[in-house]
């Protein structure tokens, strides 16, 4: 059975109606004392964020600045020409100049 | 809803709370139980309600912290209580701890009455109220949690799709889809019963 495009109008009609109804249903009273009650054991709420909390939000604010300096670091070093440097690096490391007594002395 | 416009403000009572002064959130107790109620009878059933919300609450008071002064604290509230709620159905339907109800012979019998012309008039009259509160019952148990929660809101309470989606904290596109898919489920499990009954006699 399928409905009709009336039936389907009829049954959302009455399902809404019940559905409605379903706030009029009395409930105890008892429960708000109930919750003062357990609302009193736990005691004061802490106002202000705690360390972790506040740290997760610090790291997340810097994110975008980090993000950012990353990528200008990373450009800067692609940019530069770390060549020379090596060079001279090496040249320091193995090609020793050995120098002779004569040169030395200046003769 | 009790709204004073001389006693304190929500948001100078939350101050109070945040102060040290955990009795004034009997205030906001008094003055949001009936809103609540209203929001939670609607989605659990009746021997469900009290203690949800009592979480409700306690949510709310444990969550004060992260309450902005210049929004509505009615809004705030309903969204904890919608949530509540869903993630009620969401364990629910994990531990199943409830028995399913079922669609009997009488119900079968009443929704056929219901929808033939001479019925829908005396739907009150006849006092048929609860028979319509079970099969309405017994096909939510049906959906799943998410489904019927979008079911309840979009189109059993007639919020729309961004009400819902905000009460929900789910996306509109998701809210739509789902809203589309879980009444297409609904008229399938009714229309089911119906045939049965029809194939029976």
């Amino acid at each position: 059975m399928s409905f009709s495009k009336e039936e389907h109008e009829k049954l959302k009609g009455i399902l809404r109606q019940a559905y409605q109804e379903k706030e009029n249903l009395e409930m105890g009273d008892l429960w708000p004392d109930a919750l003062m009650h357990r609302i009193g054991g736990f005691g004061a709420i802490q106002s202000a964020p705690r360390f972790l909390t506040m740290f997760e939000q610090i790291v997340w604010q810097l994110a975008p600045v980090i993000s950012l300096l990353i990528l200008a670091l990373t450009g800067v070093l692609l940019v530069l020409d770390l060549a020379p440097e090596y060079d001279v690096f090496q040249l320091l490391m193995n090609g020793k100049e050995e120098f002779t007594l004569s040169q030395m002395l200046g003769v | 809803m009790d709204n004073d416009p001389y006693g304190p403000n929500d948001a100078e009572i939350v101050r109070q709370i945040l102060a040290g002064n955990v009795n004034a959130f009997e205030q906001l107790l008094k003055k949001y139980q009936n809103h609540v109620l209203m929001i939670i009878k609607k989605h659990l059933s009746h021997n469900q309600a009290g203690d949800t919300a009592q979480d409700v609450f306690i949510r709310a008071y444990r969550s004060l912290p992260t309450f902005k002064a210049d929004s509505s604290f009615e809004q705030w509230l309903s969204t904890i209580a919608v949530r509540s709620c869903y993630d009620f159905w969401r364990k629910h339907y994990r531990s199943r701890e409830f028995p399913m109800s079922s669609f009997t012979e009488k119900h079968q019998v009443w929704l056929e009455e219901a929808l033939s012309d001479e019925s829908s008039q005396s739907y009150h009259e006849r006092g048929l109220q609860k028979e319509a509160r079970e099969i309405l019952d017994w096909a939510l148990d049906r959906l799943s949690a998410e489904d019927r929660m979008v079911l309840e809101l979009v189109y059993l309470e007639g919020h729309s799709v961004k009400e819902a989606a905000r009460l929900l904290g789910w996306s509109t596109a998701n809210v739509k889809v789902r809203s589309f898919r879980s009444r297409k489920k609904l008229y399938n499990l009714l229309s089911k019963q119906g045939k049965h009954r029809r194939r029976g006699t």
